[in-house]
């Protein structure tokens, strides 16, 4: 099993954004992802959970090369897409996809659903018509729709079928890795396991590879293989889903797993949550050291220096030098 | 009716899985049109409008009298059945002559919109998807251009190309397209940053494409609107300069000349003036109308 | 005498493609210093209710039927007192909002004026409802800042909201729900726009205020973990009726309508981890313009019955606390349900 090569590597990824320019000339920048590094296999589903401002989806977005990574290497199957031109990620748009978090924006309100569907297909120039309408019928019925809502309109279609009616779309090219951008938050409770139920079925078909961004840690729990834990831009802890879920090590990770609601309520009533003070810092004036450093319980003096680099601990890895 | 020994057994799986009743697929036109009629008097003004415009261009063919024939035997004459708006101080037939104005006022107001739109979208549709320093320099030119008042470009193309239909049109097509850009170039900043423009984008789409295929298209709300408003705009400007004298030059006739010939004679034979007037005021007040109609049907508000 | 109590609350919405049934004949009722979960998807009418008990209904909306009794007094506009005077319902309603019952909605930025400075902003209800000097309205201000967790708050007074977070703007709504002492907050969806953390601590916030105030609390969600937490008791709704009602534990661990059981399944409420398929209820949200004729979940419903299609089931009490509307519990009074209700049709 470990001599199978990831599908996508990220190394040192890092992505700032210019937030003030100073008549002196030394600029501040938003780090939004600061040096994050992990691996997705095929078939395997990483999620990736965190707060507003932590950087998932800036990541997601520099993955997918909408933004263009400042430093570090984005590898897919070996090759590094980091900087390939327009023309040469040609071949990779087709691998890599994206499903959005907004059903009511995702579709464009004047195409039929066939023709959002099929729209991949034309793009890149594969197949004949008939093939395609052909083609979007079929992936309607995998998504569990019916092939005749091909010319209707998005806005006959409740949250949950739009979502639906996006996962066709990126199946459209037959994709290797899908990235789902907090794909199931806008929904209804009641619709979002019909989602994740949808998107294990394809991935156990199709062998697909999802990297999960959401915040509500019971359904990526479920969904996920492994889970990586973002603050302020940084990766502070990223392992097996339940092993991260259970025991989790980095005293962000636990303070989350014990904020979050559980639909519970003796085990709501039982349970201390983990305080930690203050807000969270501006992310353009970041700590020096640990990003976690100014909230953090447990924090000693080695953390306000330097941020921690990833270490293999209890068989994940965690950036605290509770563990160095 | 369900028989009591029906109640508690379970129900037929297909009753639960039947077709939701969906409103009928109605594609964007459709849709716009049904709002549209909604607006009696946008409606009403745009049969209004429609009717000018049949009469116009079909009128002149149906008249006995031609637009530039003299008869000094009737010149000055009232309204009668051989003249339905009277004669001018020339003899000519003023219900031909203002048929041909209106041709004139219609054809520079809607040729010179078509083309400001199309400038318009592909200027303000290009500095809106390129951003950045592009976007700036462009929108810098179009300061500058914006700055010189129309009127002037106007009279100068007058004075290089004589007084004209084809100057006119110029001169309004000078700086007609500048509102456009601007409503573009607005509606495509935020459209690209829509969801459906970036999956465009991740599936590989070229900038044309994201541009014509999902840009465009959903921006056409305001530029419908405001395209709609800059048809009486460019016919209130051509008939404000022929009437100040320096539009279009005899024998053609305008609504603008029209009303500068009838000036002279205003207190003593009003008609002269009064329904060149009123048509240039029904064209533009029905077209006014038609845009408010316009907007309120294009306006998403209802629908998600 | 229950601090609030609904009875046959009945609202429709009348647009351009039909009367939309928003609340379809709702009864329930509030205590003194309890915690009442409203737990709902799209299309529930949680929210509608309560709009109604506070008289910010939108223009496009009949109130056909029903009675808010607030501490016995019926403030609905179709109350004899109301009937006929919109102005005294208003002027009644103006006293009440704010003051003896306030809200907490949930975007935080729409509530807060951004030009004025949040000192003004929560003072403003004190001195509108007590009269009071400003100065005694500012030192009131700032002990319910710092009440509700806010760091620094006389200099933080003077402060506008976009200097304060997302979690901080909640925290300050709160404080201008609590400026008047309120007998009953109402609480829409207060923590969906939060992060996870800064939700839990307005949770504990919210909780420390019933507690230590005797405030009772309407929380309206549909995040199943924040009722387990906070409400004492929780309303199920579906399609603009209540299907269920009863205390915290018993909604949890002893559902009986169908749509609680479906709704605690597919948050994986008995699922541990591992692959499993998380059960889910098929289907999609209610369409409020073409509801079925009988129950409302029918035709999303894995026990539905032939019954289900064409009749409403009645309530069945099952003990002081809980009750559900579903026709698994009211077989026995098929005969007269089945009766009324066509009495009732030939009658329209």
């Amino acid at each position: 099993m470990n001599d199978i090569s990831p599908l996508l590597s990220i190394r040192h990824l890092k992505k700032y954004f210019l937030a003030e320019r100073n008549v002196f000339k030394v600029n501040s920048y938003v780090k939004a992802v600061d040096d994050v590094t992990f691996d997705i296999m095929p078939g395997e589903t990483v999620g990736l959970v965190g707060e507003s401002g932590c950087g998932k989806s800036t990541l997601a977005r520099t993955v997918i090369r909408i933004y263009e990574p400042d430093e570090g290497d984005i590898l897919y199957q070996g090759t590094n897409i980091s900087h390939l031109s327009t023309r040469e990620m040609i071949p990779y748009r087709k691998k890599i996809q994206m499903i959005f978090q907004d059903p009511y924006s995702s579709l464009n309100p004047r195409y039929t659903v066939g023709e959002t569907i099929a729209e991949p297909m034309e793009i890149h120039n594969m197949y004949d018509r008939e093939t395609r309408m052909e083609k979007v019928s079929s992936l309607l019925e995998q998504v569990g729709l019916k092939p005749d809502h091909i010319s209707r309109y998005p806005y006959e279609f409740s949250g949950g079928q739009r979502q639906r009616i996006g996962i066709a779309r990126t199946l459209a090219l037959d994709p290797e890795f899908i990235i789902c951008d907090e794909p199931i938050s806008a929904l209804d409770v009641s619709i979002q396991a019909q989602i994740i139920n949808l998107l294990e079925k394809i991935q156990d078909e199709k062998k697909i590879s999802y990297l999960f961004i959401a915040h509500d840690l019971a359904m990526v729990r479920h969904i996920s293989h492994k889970i990586g834990v973002m603050y302020l831009g940084h990766l502070v802890e990223f392992g097996d889903a339940e092993t991260v879920y259970n025991d989790p090590l980095h005293p962000y990770t636990k303070a989350l797993m014990s904020s979050a609601p559980v639909p519970d309520p003796k085990t709501a009533r039982k349970e201390r949550r983990i305080e930690f003070r203050g807000e969270i810092p501006s992310p353009i004036h970041t700590p020096a050291g640990c990003p976690f450093s100014t909230r953090c319980p447990e924090c000693r003096p080695e953390c306000r220096i330097a941020p921690p680099v990833m270490a293999k601990q209890s068989g994940r890895r965690v950036a605290c030098y509770k563990y160095v | 009716m369900l028989k009591k020994e029906d109640y508690f057994k379970p129900i037929d799986k297909r009753v639960q899985d039947s077709e939701f009743i969906a409103l009928k697929p109605k594609s964007f036109a459709a849709d716009v049109w049904e709002r549209f009629r909604e607006n009696k008097l946008s409606l009403f003004s745009l049969y209004l409008l429609l009717s000018i415009i049949i009469i116009a261009v079909s009128g002149p063919f149906l008249s006995p009298y031609p637009y530039d024939g003299m008869n000094s035997s009737m010149t000055n004459r009232m309204m009668s059945i051989q003249h339905w708006f009277g004669t001018d101080q020339l003899g000519r037939d003023l219900f031909t002559r203002s048929l041909y104005g209106l041709r004139i006022s219609l054809l520079i107001g809607f040729i010179s919109t078509f083309i400001n739109v199309g400038l318009g979208m592909v200027y303000g549709g290009i500095a809106g998807y390129a951003g950045g320093k592009a976007d700036m320099a462009m929108m810098r030119f179009v300061d500058i251009i914006y700055a010189v008042p129309s009127l002037l470009y106007i009279i100068l193309l007058m004075l290089l190309f004589g007084s004209n239909v084809r100057s006119i049109m110029l001169g309004i097509c000078i700086s007609g397209w500048i509102g456009i850009a601007r409503i573009t170039r607005a509606q495509v900043i935020t459209l690209k940053e829509r969801d459906f423009s970036v999956a465009a984008y991740i599936q590989g789409a070229s900038s044309f494409r994201i541009l014509f295929r999902h840009l465009f298209v959903n921006a056409l709300g305001p530029i419908i609107v405001e395209a709609t408003l800059m048809v009486p705009q460019a016919i209130f400007m051509e008939a404000f300069l022929s009437f100040i004298g320096v539009g279009i030059s005899a024998p053609e006739a305008s609504l603008g000349t029209l009303a500068q010939d009838a000036r002279m004679y205003l207190e003593i034979y009003p008609y002269q003036m009064i329904f060149p007037i009123a048509m240039l005021c029904l064209v533009i007040f029905s077209l006014n109308f038609i845009s408010e109609g316009l907007g309120q049907a294009l306006n998403p508000k209802d629908r998600r | 005498m229950s601090l609030l109590e609904i009875r046959n609350l009945w609202i429709e919405f009348r647009t351009p493609h039909g009367t939309i049934q928003a609340v379809r004949n709702i009864n329930y009722s509030v205590e003194n210093g309890e915690i009442l979960g409203i737990v709902g998807e799209s299309g529930s009418g949680k929210s509608v209710s309560m709009l109604a008990v506070l008289g910010l209904l939108a223009s496009n909306s009949v109130i056909r039927s029903g009675e808010i009794l607030f501490n016995g007094k019926n403030i609905s506009p179709l109350s004899p007192e109301f009937k006929n005077r919109p102005d005294l319902y208003e002027k009644t309603m103006k006293d009440i909002r704010g003051n003896r019952i306030s809200m907490v909605f949930q975007d935080p930025m729409s509530f807060l004026n951004p030009l004025l400075k949040i000192g003004t902003q929560i003072t403003e209800g004190i001195i509108c409802h007590t009269h009071c000097t400003k100065a005694a309205a500012k030192k009131q201000a700032i002990d319910l800042m710092k009440s509700v967790g806010i760091p620094a708050a006389e200099d933080r007074f003077d402060q506008y909201p976009f200097e304060f977070s997302g979690g901080m703007r909640q925290r300050i709504i709160i404080a201008i729900a609590l400026s008047c002492n309120p007998e009953l907050i109402i609480a829409d969806e207060p923590t969906t726009a939060l992060d996870v953390t800064v939700q839990a601590q307005i949770m504990d916030l919210l909780k420390k205020i019933a507690d230590e105030r005797n405030t009772a609390i309407i929380m309206i969600t549909h995040n199943l973990g924040v009722v387990a937490k906070l409400c004492d008791r929780i309303n199920i709704m579906y399609a603009g009726d209540i299907v269920e009602t009863g205390t915290t534990d018993q909604i949890f661990y002893e559902p009986r309508h169908w749509y609680t059981r479906g709704l605690l399944e597919s948050i994986g409420m008995n699922i541990g981890s591992g692959r499993v398929k998380l059960p889910s209820i098929p289907g999609t949200p209610p369409d409020l313009l073409n509801l079925n004729k009988g129950c409302a979940f029918m035709p999303r419903c894995s026990h539905a019955m032939n019954i289900c299609r064409d009749y409403k089931p009645a309530v069945s009490q099952f003990n002081a606390t809980q009750a559900a509307r579903c026709w698994d519990y009211c077989k026995d009074r098929a005969d007269e349900i089945v009766a009324q209700q066509d009495k009732e049709e030939t009658l329209q």
